[in-house]
């Protein structure tokens, strides 16, 4: 496993919103977790990356055997986990090549590798943008300023690419998305599958499941996961709803 | 013939004769009698409330004698200590009389200025073209005061980039400022590179700017230091006439720095854009005292106004009065003001790319006044206000 969450108990200002939440993330596997609004799925996500709204209360996130919970959301992110925002925020006035170039050296430096120069990180650069789709004004640009809903998940798509991560977290990666950006930006997250990085696909809908393969559905509900199986529950899910699913023994 | 040293304070205190002979001026010159009827800077004066003027007025200085000399040809005009030393071949610069000063204006450093120093420089644009102006002082605990008059032709476009160098200038004050007419369909651009080195001279600039119909007037200043320096700035708007005035602060250590400004709107369908973005750190004190009053004859003016801060730790300290006057009901106008920290969302979002907490603010920051340097279209000129900005904003020792 690479991430193993146990016990999970999280509290947003005064209301406790994960309440002993336990997940295994195998390596190399696609976790989707499916639940209804307010289950606590984004706030799992924010968890797991260190996030400052939330207040972990009890119990323990590992990442490759170590807890995470007391590290700084950049070491996690120098560590491997990566979360795709579901509205990433727009920062007027940082260049996004600057701040692309910004994240991938400080990734290379924590592993002992060469920073790239301006034109390096260009040429690295070229390929990402054009099997996205992304026009090559978008990296000159003032980060997620004025872009659209398609383009600011793209973005995100492309940071995947070039930090290379080894957890992935997909936080509504399809809302707002129209089929040609859902396609694209499917296309992007499946090519860095490599039978060893692991995504965490947090969804309200089914469509992007069409898309990325999942190997496990998990439920969240009222903050526990309470059910864990293939791909063949998102059918009963269409089907029954959450509330007319069979709860797994011991959830 | 002028004493070596003068303390403005008590100078300004003696009687209405003294001072006219002091001037060389008659006891009912204009001039005179907005001064005396303003007095001098205290703390309780509006537009100085907020700058510590008293203590900079009261202290005795050196003065200068202000011999004109030949300028040398050059690419740049360059005044050293108040004295054109070098000039482009065909721009025309020279000393005159000016009659045209502004009896309306609110300050009274304004009308000192003219006083102290009546033969001003005078610099007259011709057709397109770019200017850079270079201010230059040498001189410590020494008074530097001067003043020019810049007129631009009509329908033409010019640009005048202006910076600041010194070396030991230790309590020195400047007070300097421009008389600019903008002529009918023209457009006069000046950026302002305000950048004061540490250990040096303090600097008060007065100005009006008057531009006449369907004239428009760009105006930014990028204001960088730990001392103190002030900009007050009176504009009147012709019809059709337009301003975009823009200030970018960055202060640390004890300065006191900002803008004071009263923008007029009198012509018909006249439009101002203000907008100031204030970086403090340190016991920084940022000032934004501005008003934009729109005349009974200005109908179907546009005002906007709009100042934003950042205060980087809990010692500093933000004034920012946008306010608007308005005598009339057809217009367009809004202003306001926001004062904060840095977006902790923002911040959260480079953090989880795997870039430092320390780095992120810093990208913020940079961001911020980015916004404004941007607005500056020449890239070289873009690149040497973001340079100064870095060497201002990389100086504080942690931040290396």
């Amino acid at each position: 496993m690479i991430l193993d969450i146990k016990d999970l108990h999280v509290k947003i200002g005064n209301k406790e919103i994960l309440k002993g939440l336990n997940l295994t993330l195998e390596e190399g596997k696609v976790h989707a977790i499916m639940g209804p609004n307010g289950a606590g799925k984004s706030t799992l996500s924010k968890a797991i990356v260190g996030h400052y709204d939330v207040e972990v209360t009890q119990g323990d996130i590992l990442y490759k055997g170590k807890s995470i919970i007391e590290m700084e959301p950049e070491e996690r992110a120098l560590e491997g986990i990566f979360l795709s925002f579901q509205h990433p925020v727009e920062i007027p006035g940082v260049n996004n090549a600057y701040f692309l170039r910004t994240a991938l050296n400080a990734k290379r430096k924590h592993e002992g590798k060469e920073e790239l120069n301006a034109a390096e990180f260009l040429r690295a650069m070229k390929e990402h943008l054009e099997a996205l789709g992304m026009k090559s004004d978008m990296i000159s640009r003032s980060l997620n300023e004025g872009f659209s809903g398609g383009e600011k998940k793209r973005n995100e798509i492309l940071q995947m690419l070039i930090l290379e991560p080894e957890v992935i977290i997909l936080d509504e990666i399809d809302s707002g998305l129209d089929i040609d950006a859902l396609r694209a930006v499917s296309e992007g997250i499946n090519r860095m599958k490599d039978g060893k990085r692991s995504f965490l696909v947090i969804t309200h809908y089914s469509r992007i499941l069409d898309y990325i393969e999942p190997d496990y559905i998990h439920v969240l509900k009222d903050g526990r996961i309470v059910k864990t199986a293939g791909v063949e529950l998102v059918e009963i899910l269409e089907k029954d709803g959450y509330d007319g699913i069979e709860e797994d023994a011991g959830s | 013939m002028k004493p070596d040293t003068l303390d403005l304070n008590t100078l300004c205190h003696q009687s209405p004769e003294a001072l006219a002979k002091f001037f060389g001026v008659k006891e009912d010159n204009p001039l005179l009698k907005k001064l005396t009827s303003l007095g001098l800077p205290t703390k309780k004066s509006e537009a100085y409330r907020y700058f510590d003027a008293e203590s900079l007025l009261e202290k005795e200085y050196k003065t200068l004698a202000y011999v004109p000399k030949e300028a040398e040809e050059a690419d740049k005009l360059e005044i050293v200590n108040g004295v054109v030393t070098t000039a482009p071949k065909d721009l025309r610069v020279y000393y005159g009389v000016y009659d045209e000063v502004n009896k309306e204006h609110y300050d009274p450093l304004y009308f000192l200025g003219h006083l102290l120093r009546p033969n001003v420089i005078i610099i007259e644009i011709d057709g397109d073209r770019e200017i850079e102006l270079l201010h230059r002082y040498t001189q410590r605990d020494t008074l530097i005061q001067y003043r020019i008059v810049i007129k631009n032709q009509a329908n033409r476009h010019a640009t005048i980039y202006e910076s600041f160098d010194s070396e030991g200038t230790q309590g020195s004050l400047v007070l300097y400022g421009y008389d600019i007419t903008v002529a009918r369909d023209s457009t006069l651009r000046v950026i302002r590179n305000q950048t004061i080195n540490d250990d040096a001279y303090h600097l008060i600039a007065s100005h009006y700017i008057k531009a006449e119909k369907q004239a428009s007037i760009i105006l930014k200043t990028f204001d960088f230091g730990n001392r103190s320096a002030l900009q007050l700035l009176k504009v009147d708007l012709g019809e059709r006439a337009h301003i975009d005035a823009g200030h970018l602060l960055y202060l640390s250590g004890k300065a006191r720095r900002g803008s004071i400004s009263q923008i007029v709107h009198q012509g018909e369908h006249s439009s101002s854009f203000q907008e100031a973005k204030n970086i403090l750190e340190g016991d920084a004190r940022g000032i934004f005292d501005a008003l934009i009053r729109v005349e009974h004859s200005a109908k179907h003016t546009k005002a906007q106004q709009n100042s934003k801060s950042i205060l980087l730790n809990a010692g500093t300290y933000m004034v920012a009065k946008p306010q608007l006057e308005i005598y009339i009901d057809e217009l367009e106008a809004s202003h306001g003001a926001t004062t904060g920290q840095l977006d902790e969302k923002q911040l959260f979002y480079l953090q989880s790319r795997g870039i430092s907490r320390q780095e992120a603010e810093k990208m913020l920051v940079i961001a911020f006044a980015n916004t404004l340097i941007e607005k500056v279209k020449d890239v070289r000129h873009q690149e040497k206000v973001l340079e100064s900005f870095e060497k201002a904003f990389y100086a504080k020792k942690d931040r290396g």
